[in-house]
């Protein structure tokens, strides 16, 4: 009971005193002081529940180092890598260019809007049993699923990206007698990239926990499986807890990664405040 | 400025939008012809039709009626040799200065592109930045990447629509007399959108008075001066005068 109440009174000593520090000495602080102090409240919780079933913070610690160990973590990292990576990259490469052609052309727009409205709202994780049905339970159906998933954030996000491309540079692109393909190396695409990059980070994310959930229902490989294993495998929670952690982790990776495309001098521009 | 060749004549052009409905009428029978490397200002109250006019014979938008015609050809279209700088900035944010400067030079040879497009960054007294983003340029710079993008092509008109008017009031002082040095030197046929009547008198060998919308044109003033001009001269306060009077306002607050 006292080494939770320790760690929290602690935490947020340093959090006080973080908040009188730098901005640098905040950023680095404050979140670490927060994740201390949460982390000290559901150990209390635990000790004060004295729950049988649901893991300690140490107790998650333990089963983390298990699974390391287990070596069953590195393939199934792997393998919800793997669907996420190709799902994704299929994904970006059907529908940025679609986005683009359907986004310049008012005529595309007005035949094929309609049709991406309506299957844009369905949830991906509908159409798994559709996705098992035809590729059957593996990395087909998870890379088929993934692909769903990002598709069509990307060529929303894509087409609202080219309709809002200023008049002025749509003119200067006339002016100079652009045309064709051209005029989207030029200025259709560029013009859209920073938008363009915000949809691809948006559906990494949301391909991130499809891609878990998928796992759960319908494959059986991946940090998704891994959960539901432990749970049934003798409710092992603080292998569960400890899964979602790594799970958690891996996103920010990935997000951080994805993010260093806005970082390009030729995007720049779309991210600060004119 | 009789004896110039007509380089763009504006016939009975009219303009009218619709907007929900109902019929706004921005621009009333516009007579005028612009001589041969001529440069006027069209100056008038914000709303009056100025951009509007300049998207006309920009190719942009059609008249409601009425025709443009450039060297006796009829406007329907945009065309490289008559470029337009826009009110807001058109160039391109995720391109270089230099990449910006060559956009109109793309068919030519590398070489060609390099000849061109320097001696313009030259002119324009951006040496150096060619390989900057717009995005790190300031209000003043980016507007002269757009001059040189203008004239990289060397064009027989230039649209100028508030070219400076985002400009502090220092930058916008010299952006004029660099206008004023550029068109000297290559004179090229300019008309130049303003609602400043300080600028009009200024760049203009003759200014264009607008009413307000719809716009139709309230008097043509011919300024006889030479440049550098003076802003203090007796001439000039004339002539001030005389514009004020012509766009119903007086200056005297
Ligand atoms: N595409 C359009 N559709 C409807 N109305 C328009 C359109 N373009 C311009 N207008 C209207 O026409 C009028 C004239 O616009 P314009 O931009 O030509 O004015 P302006 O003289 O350039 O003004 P400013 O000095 O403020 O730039 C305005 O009332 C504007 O709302
Ligand atoms: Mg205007």
């Amino acid at each position: 009971m006292t080494t939770p109440l320790i760690v929290i009174a602690v935490a947020a000593l340093c959090f006080l005193i973080g908040t009188r520090g730098s901005a640098r000495v905040q950023n680095i602080l404050l979140p670490l002081s927060v994740t201390a102090i949460l982390v000290g409240l559901w150990d209390l919780a635990c000790v004060l529940t004295d729950t049988q079933v649901f893991p300690t913070p140490a107790k998650t610690w333990a089963a983390f180092g298990e699974i390391v160990e287990s070596e069953r973590l590195w393939g199934d990292t792997v393998a919800s890598l793997f669907r996420v990576t190709w799902g994704f990259l299929l994904a970006a490469a059907v529908g940025i260019p679609l986005g683009l052609v359907v986004g310049w052309s008012t005529r595309t727009f007005r035949a094929l809007n309609p049709i991406i409205q309506g299957l844009r709202p369905i949830s991906p994780i509908a159409w798994i049993p559709i996705a098992i049905l035809w590729f059957g339970i593996g990395d087909g159906a998870g890379i088929f699923l993934i692909f769903l998933s990002s598709f069509f954030p990307i060529t929303v996000g894509t087409m609202a990206a080219v309709r809002n491309i200023s008049l002025v540079h749509q003119r200067s692109a006339m002016n100079f007698q652009m045309t064709g393909l051209e005029l989207f190396r030029r200025v259709v695409f560029p013009a859209s990239l920073p938008q363009i990059i915000t949809s691809l980070r948006i559906s990494l994310g949301v391909a991130w926990l499809v891609i878990v959930a998928a796992e759960m229902v319908g494959m059986d490989s991946g940090l998704g499986y891994l959960i539901n294993d432990a749970r049934n495998a003798g409710s092992r929670y603080d292998l569960v807890v400890a899964t979602m952690i790594i799970i958690g982790l891996i996103g920010i990776v990935l997000d951080l990664l994805i993010r260093q495309l806005e970082k390009f001098d030729e995007v720049r521009w779309g991210y600060v405040n004119r | 400025m009789s004896e110039r060749t007509p380089k763009v004549i504006f016939e009975n052009v009219s303009k009218s939008f619709d907007v929900k409905g109902d019929k706004l009428e921005v621009l009333e029978s516009i007579d005028l012809t612009v001589g041969e490397g001529e440069l006027v200002c069209l100056l008038g109250p914000s709303g009056c039709g100025k951009s509007t006019l300049l998207n006309i014979a920009g190719g942009f938008e059609q008249p409601s009626s009425g025709t443009i015609k450039i060297d006796g050809e009829l406007i329907t279209a945009p065309d490289p040799r008559r470029v337009f700088v826009f009110q807001e900035y058109g160039i391109f944010p995720w391109a270089s200065v230099w990449d910006n400067v060559v956009l109109g030079l793309r068919h030519l040879s590398k070489d060609k592109q390099y000849e061109i497009a320097s001696e313009i960054i030259d002119l324009v007294g951006l040496s150096g930045f060619e390989k900057t983003y717009p995005m790190a340029l300031s209000g003043g710079m980016k507007q002269r990447v757009e001059v040189a993008r203008a004239l990289a092509v060397s064009p027989d008109v230039l649209y100028m629509d508030e070219p400076f008017g985002a400009l502090d009031s220092l930058t916008r002082l010299t952006m004029r007399s660099e206008l004023i040095r550029i068109w000297k030197d290559r004179k090229p046929t300019i008309l130049f959108v303003t609602h400043d009547v300080d600028e009009a008198i200024q760049l203009a060998e003759r200014v264009v008075v607008f009413t307000g919308r719809p716009g139709s044109i309230a008097g043509v003033i011919p300024i006889d001066l030479e440049h550098p001009r003076d802003l203090g001269s007796a001439q000039y306060g004339v002539i001030k005068n005389k514009l004020y009077e012509l766009l119903g306002v007086s200056h005297l607050i």
